[in-house]
């Protein structure tokens, strides 16, 4: 890419791809001093066509696939692929795989958001917070282990019909000592922190109207000032049944979205705990895919599913022809809007050192960007 | 149900379409290129502010891009999806960005890039994932990814090579 030619102070920056707190994404620069005269977003280094891919595969690969979405929270995207095939096939999932799945998704949930408080506080010079984030989060993934097998990646634990295997004896127990150590965890981040405060507070201001005319959702929307959830609008799997409020912030600036984050922590904590002392026997999976079949038909139609991930509103649209492969799958990822319209809007006029605060308070993932 | 049946009833009163509710808060409507931006201008007037996505699904053994607006109100909790068939040769369609601005914006860009339809109206469509992109666009479902990889970048001489050309 050719840099431009520009006038005395003005200059062009870039953020990322190579920059250590942007992942694998960037954004060019225009800059006059320190203020950032426009912002422009260049995604990519993360494309691998999913889409396409998927169309080439059975639904029990592409529930392996789906891992890959997003790096941070692939057990919440398995889900929302598994839905959409369900949903396309007419499959009832048994009641004990529902509360399954709503158990994982809410702990990919608290492991999601726990990196997300871990790479603001790297971003905002607060290093310790990344490592002690780092470190709880491990509790989680050996939870992961030891119910799907796979620390980061399930491959597919949440797959068509239900769940791949039960949960292991003594899952509860240690479900719930995780549990306590996320609860410190959160403890901890609660504590009001002067790096988070300087550096966050009265930043990256996104009011609501921009919010909704850019494509916000999830808790960026929320910080916002716009009471929304999927998972209250239009129940998925169990989360009718299950107590939680909507935690809802109106200052729109980056550490509101910052606190967003840590009081959804505490609401997915309680539905685990709901969902664990609610947990039915029986079956963990539908008795279609009980023998696991690898070519099974799906029948014509179309459907467009909506899932709350950690980062916003999640959409798959699967539509099939009567074959054994989905003829096409549109994947919508939340950060494709978070990273470039929103965050385009929010750098402009802003400094640069305010450029990682604002960034990483989107809570942005470049893997479902890209897709 | 309610709703969903006022909504439909609403919309069918001013255009002619082809309505269906699929389930609980799903409305799928089938509309003409013609008619498209009307409807929308339409639908976002009674609170369809949200512009979920823009898909494109392509039909081709009818000759036929899909394009797919799904559309979410956090007013009455439903979402509406308009489809539109436009012909593959003639693939221009006007574009929504004057209704749902920067977010129609991107989605179109994008759907530009991988399916090469060209929207009237939005005057930034330029590369977002792909760079020095050569070949015809990506997604097309007459588009042979294994292919393109063999012929482009691979040699059917070279000894290591040629077993990318073994029928499997």
């Amino acid at each position: 890419m050719e840099m431009e030619s520009i006038s005395e102070n003005e200059y062009e920056l870039f953020f990322g791809p190579a920059h250590p707190g942007s992942g694998n994404f960037a954004v060019r620069l225009k800059v006059d001093g320190e203020r950032i005269l426009s912002a422009r977003s260049d995604p990519g280094y993360l494309h691998r066509g999913f889409e396409k891919l998927m169309e080439y595969r059975l639904p029990i690969q592409n529930a392996v696939l789906s891992d890959r979405i997003c790096v941070l929270e692939p057990l919440n995207w398995n889900l929302i692929h598994a839905e959409a095939v369900d949903e396309l096939m007419g499959i009832d999932t048994p009641e004990r795989a529902k509360y399954i799945k709503v158990i994982m998704a809410e702990l990919s949930r608290i492991q999601s958001h726990i990196i997300w408080y871990g790479v603001i506080s790297m971003g905002t010079g607060f290093n310790t917070g990344f490592k002690i984030a780092f470190g709880y989060r491990d509790y989680i993934l050996d939870l992961f282990e030891m119910i799907t097998g796979g620390r980061v990646y399930p491959a597919g634990y949440i797959c068509p019909g239900g769940v791949r295997r039960d949960l292991p004896e003594g899952a509860k127990e240690k479900i719930l000592k995780v549990l306590e150590k996320m609860e410190e965890m959160l403890e901890f981040e609660k504590l009001e922190n002067p790096f988070h405060l300087d550096r966050m507070e009265n930043v990256g201001i996104l009011k609501l109207k921009d919010a909704i005319r850019l494509g916000a959702t999830g808790p960026i929307l929320r910080a916002s000032g716009m009471k929304t959830d999927v998972r209250k609008d239009e129940p998925y799997e169990v989360y009718d049944k299950l107590d939680f409020e909507v935690p809802v912030r109106k200052e729109g600036d980056a550490y509101a979205r910052y606190w967003i984050g840590l009081e959804e922590i505490q609401q997915s904590i309680n539905i685990v705990k709901q969902a664990l002392n609610n947990l039915p026997d029986g079956d963990f999976i539908a008795k279609e895919f009980k023998k696991p079949k690898l070519a099974i038909k799906i029948p014509e139609g179309e459907v467009y599913v909506r899932n709350e991930v950690a980062r916003g509103e999640a959409g798959i649209y699967m539509a099939s022809d009567g074959g054994t492969k989905p003829y096409r799958v549109k994947i919508r990822g939340p950060s494709f809007l978070h990273m470039i319209p929103v965050l385009e809007h929010l750098l402009k006029g802003a400094e640069i050192a305010d450029v990682p605060a604002i960034y990483w308070s989107l809570n942005v993932c470049p893997a479902d960007l890209d897709r | 149900m309610e709703r969903e049946t006022d909504i439909l009833n609403k919309i069918s009163a001013k255009f002619e379409v082809e309505g269906k509710i699929q389930r609980k808060q799903r409305i799928w409507i089938k509309v003409d290129k013609e008619n498209l931006i009307d409807l929308c201008k339409f639908v976002k007037e009674i609170g369809f502010g949200h512009l979920s996505a823009i898909s494109v699904t392509d039909w081709v053994k009818d000759g036929k891009y899909e394009v797919i607006y799904h559309l979410w109100s956090y007013k009455d909790k439903i979402l509406i999806t308009l489809k539109t068939r436009i012909d593959r040769d003639n693939q221009n369609i006007n574009s929504v960005v004057p209704i749902w601005g920067e977010n129609a914006q991107i989605h179109e860009r994008e759907i530009h890039e991988m399916f090469g339809v060209k929207f009237e109206g939005n005057d930034d469509l330029s590369p977002l994932f792909l760079e020095d992109w050569q070949g015809p666009p990506p997604f097309r479902k007459d588009f042979d990814w294994g292919k393109y990889v063999r012929e482009k970048y691979y040699n059917k001489k070279n000894e290591r090579e040629n077993i990318y050309f073994e029928e499997v």
